[in-house]
């Protein structure tokens, strides 16, 4: 039984990572501190360092990489936006860094529980991203996250996100892998484009005045992360003959003969599984898709898995304010051309940890079934339910908003 | 609509003059549109701004490839392979050249055939403003040529100075020397031949990917800046008399850019191809070693 | 080299063999050029030059760690004027960088996957805005961790890259796009210079140092005995700006000089906190005498000359000279 941070921590000692700086943030630190009692227990090879700041932590995180090492860190939320900046700047170095984030709602007003907004925030800046459900799924992604990063194809830095709370701190069975068997899978790092030695001298991280080399090198970014669709196939291919587990770009639940489909990301998803299970109950063909690749973005693959289906129903933990669901939009864009594109609808949900209820769940399906009778998707939905509406009455008299 | 651009080098008010003839323009009424070209470069370097008048509003932006008219500030810009002042000059267009030559002159010694205008602003700037500061007298060449008004040229270079300089005398000095240039040249007619027909199309690829190996901004080669030429900042340029020279090494140790080598015999000598003409060395020399010489005048002596 | 910090390591602060060999002329300045020429640098930058023999002082198996600043532009795609290793970071985590790649090279060597012949020393390399302002938070961080680097700030006191702003490197009463001399306030500039030597010492490397570009063999003499510390080592060069200063290209040099000589800029070092100054000139000129030349003091002379200004910027001079007893 282990934690999603204990997991995490895991699978950065399995792959046997040579350097992690960090900074402490709920909820992530338990990460970090597992770290730091194998390191200095002696039980992991790497060297640890606390820095002063996020913005510090990806700094030298990134640099390590830039200069041949295997690198991790990890944060959450405030701290992901506070060393924002460097996303960018490691990603354009073209270097494989594996960073975890452990999704917790953005400040203002400051909270700790989980939705994606913090990780969503990142989606333009080169960080590939895996999305996970499970403790599991954790370890085994961050194995996956190296081999994936570091393939010459690719080259770029990534990110496993996982739920705070939900699944940070939520114990369940995890299987750990042989590390013998691991090192079969992630051979060592050895960067033939970025390093820093006497005899090769090398100027990292040029300027560049003119867009002309500009887009060049942010053209190649984008180039480099479409390789990655294919790439990941090849990766969960071996993982899943080395380790039995196998993880697509997207998970389907019940999905082929559906008609209504939720999606979903992280753990929430589990919740969605079972109301799909309570719809079929009810005999409605429902089914799930859980996105877990989500950059780059299997197209093709959601393509395939939602088109003639009667409707889509995304659910967006997560809220671009002035816009809604940011899912919805991405999977929106993907399925315009398609001839037998479903009716697609929106939710906003989850957002700072608030529960999905089963009638939520129940109403979600409803407007499917009804919205695919009257080809009506509607606006999208912010879920809200009276007797939460009637809680934040309280508290709003308790404040003295009466 | 004329695309009027101005090739100077920093510090010479190359960005200014683009203000002042777009401010010009628009007080006579026209639609105008003026900008600065930034680059890395600093004081000395080689700059360029742009300025675009229209009777109809400008549908155009960014850097001006195909210009009607250019102002060259500098006259030693001519003959540097990295600015190119003249690129992309239409036929039939103008340029106006900073220079003690006349327009004949010019043209047959930097083989221009487009029509050529001269004025040696260098020394009314000197003679009038008492420095080689030439915003508004090249402003002034320009709407000459593009034919603005007076009137306007002088409101124009009173409201874009009056935003930089709180010196009243100085600010009148520059209208003064602005209208001086204005009345200084008889422009010609600027006669563009239609639209070139043998324009080679450019065509959009699909672009291949490339390893991170190569694609990643990281620069293999080492110590490659030299081939950037940094000579052409010069204006005046460090001048060699070796009868003094007692080998002291004081040269050496104060040029920031390394640009004064040491000889076999122990003589320190000058890479011109860099040396960006900051005159340190001169000052510094304890004996009469060093001396300074326009870089126009060393190109006529040294061809 | 992580030290107390990190988990690993032992973070001592080694000291290497005491003997120094020092240069005793400007003929002693290593003639290989480290920097080369071409940068988009201005003509007649203080900056460069006292970089141009810093470099001479460390040599070519370094890896520079570049602050947003002027000197980013030094690397521009596809030119390079270095012989080393160099990346670019961010303004305010180079020294995070420095942490990085110093563990890193660490690391690689302690596992056998780095040859200890490839071991580069990590030279940080900064403009004041970032030194003084936006960086603190990452450099108190690597100087507490005993980080095994060089720390290269090339102070023209202003946001110098940025077309000159003030920044906490900028003197009291300077003219910058920030703080123009007006009717409210004359004087221009209202704050004192931050002493960012000052701030390093409170933190106690094992060395720190005052530099000047017109001083080349002062600074190479103290590179030759940081070079013997493990730790941080601080380097702050005053370096005369001629667009930021006001000044003739021709003049960066006699600035720098000037600078010494008035005792607005103390030459000095500081082993293990134990401080001394380096060069300290046998009479101290006016302060006025480097004032004057300068276009960002301009203001202060003319048209009226504010004569509370400029006797608190001597009296500032003096008091420093003062509280060290070196005033004569």
């Amino acid at each position: 039984m282990l934690t999603g941070n204990a997991a995490a921590a895991w699978g950065v000692r399995l792959a046997e990572v040579d350097y992690i700086p960090i900074y402490p943030i709920t909820p992530q630190t338990e990460i970090i501190e597992t770290l730091a009692g194998w390191i200095s227990n002696g039980v992991m090879d790497s060297r640890f360092v606390t820095m002063d700041s996020e913005h510090s932590m990806l700094t030298a995180a990134g640099s390590a990489s830039a200069t041949g090492a295997r690198a991790f860190t990890a944060t959450s939320s405030q701290g992901l936006l506070y060393g924002f900046e460097m996303l960018y700047a490691v990603a354009g170095w073209r270097v494989p860094l594996v960073m975890v984030n452990v999704s917790r709602g953005l400040s203002s007003p400051i909270t700790l529980e989980p939705d994606h907004n913090d990780v969503l925030a990142a989606r333009d800046t080169g960080f590939l991203q895996i999305h996970c459900e499970t403790c599991q799924e954790v370890l085994d992604s961050i194995l996956m996250a190296y081999r994936l990063a570091e393939d010459e194809r690719v080259l770029l830095p990534i990110f496993v996100n996982l739920d705070g709370f939900y699944l940070s701190f939520t114990r369940e069975p995890v299987e750990v892998p042989d590390v013998e068997q691991v090192r079969n899978f992630l051979p060592l790092y050895q960067p033939k484009h970025a390093f820093f030695k006497a005899s090769q001298p090398m100027a990292q991280s040029a300027a560049v005045l003119g867009g002309l080399a500009y887009s060049y090198f942010k053209y190649q970014m984008h180039m480099a992360s479409q390789n990655a669709l294919a790439v990941y196939k090849e990766v969960c291919d071996e993982f899943e003959t080395g380790f039995g587990r196998n993880y697509d770009t997207i998970e389907g639940y019940m999905l082929d003969d559906a008609d209504y489909v939720l999606v979903m990301t992280n753990s929430f998803s589990t919740l969605g599984k079972a109301a799909v299970n309570a719809a079929r109950e009810r005999g409605l063909k429902a089914g799930l898709l859980r996105l877990r690749l989500l950059r780059p973005f299997p197209v093709t693959d959601l393509k395939a898995a939602v088109t003639g289906k009667k409707a889509v129903a995304v659910i967006d933990q997560n809220i671009s304010i002035g816009k809604g669901g940011i899912l919805h939009s991405e999977i929106a864009s993907c399925l315009y051309h398609e001839k037998h594109r479903p009716l697609l609808l929106s939710f906003i949900a989850g957002l700072g940890g608030k529960n999905i209820s089963p009638d939520e769940f129940e109403f979600i399906i409803n407007k499917m079934v009804t919205g695919a009778d009257t080809e009506d998707a509607g606006t999208a939905q912010l879920l809200y339910t009276d007797t939460e509406w009637q809680e934040m009455g309280r508290l709003k008299g308790m404040a003295g908003k009466g | 609509m004329y695309r009027v651009r101005f090739h100077g080098r920093g510090g010479q008010g190359a960005r200014v003059a683009s203000k002042v003839l777009g401010t010009a323009a628009f007080l006579d009424g026209y639609y105008a549109q003026d900008f600065p070209l930034y680059g890395a470069e600093r004081r000395g370097a080689p700059v360029a701004a742009s300025t675009r008048i229209s009777e109809d509003p400008i549908m155009e932006r960014g850097v001006i490839p195909e210009p009607d008219i250019v102002i060259v500030m500098d006259e030693t810009l001519l003959q540097d392979p990295l600015t190119m002042p003249l690129s992309g000059l239409k036929p039939g267009g103008i340029v106006l050249i900073n220079t003690t030559h006349s327009p004949a002159e010019a043209k047959a010694v930097y083989k221009i055939t487009a029509q050529v205008i001269t004025l040696d602003i260098t020394k009314i700037g000197l003679d009038m403003l008492g420095m080689p500061i030439l915003s508004t007298l090249a402003g002034g060449v320009a709407a000459r040529i593009v034919g603005l008004s007076e009137d306007s040229l002088k409101a124009a270079v009173e409201k874009v100075l009056s935003e930089i300089i709180t010196d009243r005398k100085l600010l009148d000095k520059n209208v003064a020397a602005a209208l001086y240039c204005f009345n200084a040249i008889t422009p010609a007619k600027i006669e563009l031949k239609t639209i070139d027909t043998n324009k080679k199309k450019s065509t959009v690829i699909s672009l291949p990917f490339e390893p991170a190996e190569i694609s990643s901004p990281a620069i293999n080669a080492t110590g490659n800046t030299p081939l950037r030429m940094t000579g052409n900042w010069r204006v005046f340029r460090p001048a060699w008399n070796y009868e003094a020279c007692t080998r002291c090494m004081i040269c050496v140790a104060r040029c920031p850019d390394g640009c004064i080598l040491v000889n076999e015999d122990g003589y320190p000598y000058t890479d011109y191809d860099n040396c960006k003409g900051c005159l340190i060395c001169v000052g510094e020399c304890p004996t009469n070693t060093l001396g300074k010489v326009m870089e126009v005048h060393a190109k006529k002596v040294t061809g | 080299m992580a030290g107390n910090g990190a988990i690993e390591g032992d973070g001592g602060k080694g000291v290497k063999d005491m003997g120094v060999e020092r240069i005793k002329s400007i003929k002693g300045i290593p003639p290989e050029e480290n920097v080369l020429p071409g940068t988009p640098a201005c003509a007649g930058c203080g900056g460069l030059l006292a970089l141009r023999h810093c470099m001479k002082a460390l040599g070519q198996k370094i890896v520079i760690v570049n602050a947003a600043g002027c000197f980013t532009l030094l690397t521009i795609y596809p030119y390079t004027p270095f012989k080393n290793s160099w990346l670019y970071t961010a303004m305010a985590c180079a020294p995070a960088g420095a942490q990085g790649i110093r563990d890193a090279l660490d690391i690689l060597i302690k596992k056998g996957r780095l040859d200890p012949d490839e071991d580069l020393k990590v030279v940080v390399l900064t403009g004041d805005g970032a030194a003084y302002d936006m960086s603190l938070s990452s450099t108190s961080g690597a100087i507490n961790r005993n980080l095994d680097f060089y720390y290269i700030c090339y102070d023209n006191e202003a946001y110098g890259n940025t077309g000159v702003q003030w920044s906490g490197a900028t003197p009291f009463a300077s003219k910058t796009g920030t703080t123009p001399p007006g009717m409210i306030r004359p004087m221009g500039a209202e704050l004192v210079k931050k002493d960012l030597f000052a701030i390093w010492g409170s933190h106690k490397p094992p060395y720190l140092a005052t530099i000047s570009p017109a001083h080349p063999v002062d600074l190479i003499n103290k590179f030759k005995k940081a070079e013997q510390y493990n730790g941080p080592k601080l380097f702050i060069a005053l370096s005369p700006c001629p667009p930021g200063w006001g000044i003739d290209t021709s003049y960066t040099v006699k600035l720098a000089k000037l600078a010494v000589d008035t005792g607005v800029w103390a030459l000095k070092e500081a082993v293990s906190g134990d401080l001394k100054h380096t060069v300290v000139p046998k009479r101290f000129k006016p302060v006025e005498e480097y004032l004057q030349v300068q276009g960002r003091f301009a203001h202060l002379f003319k048209p009226v000359r504010q004569e509370a200004a400029l006797n608190k910027i001597q009296e500032g001079v003096n008091e420093y000279w003062n509280r060290h007893k070196l005033l004569l």
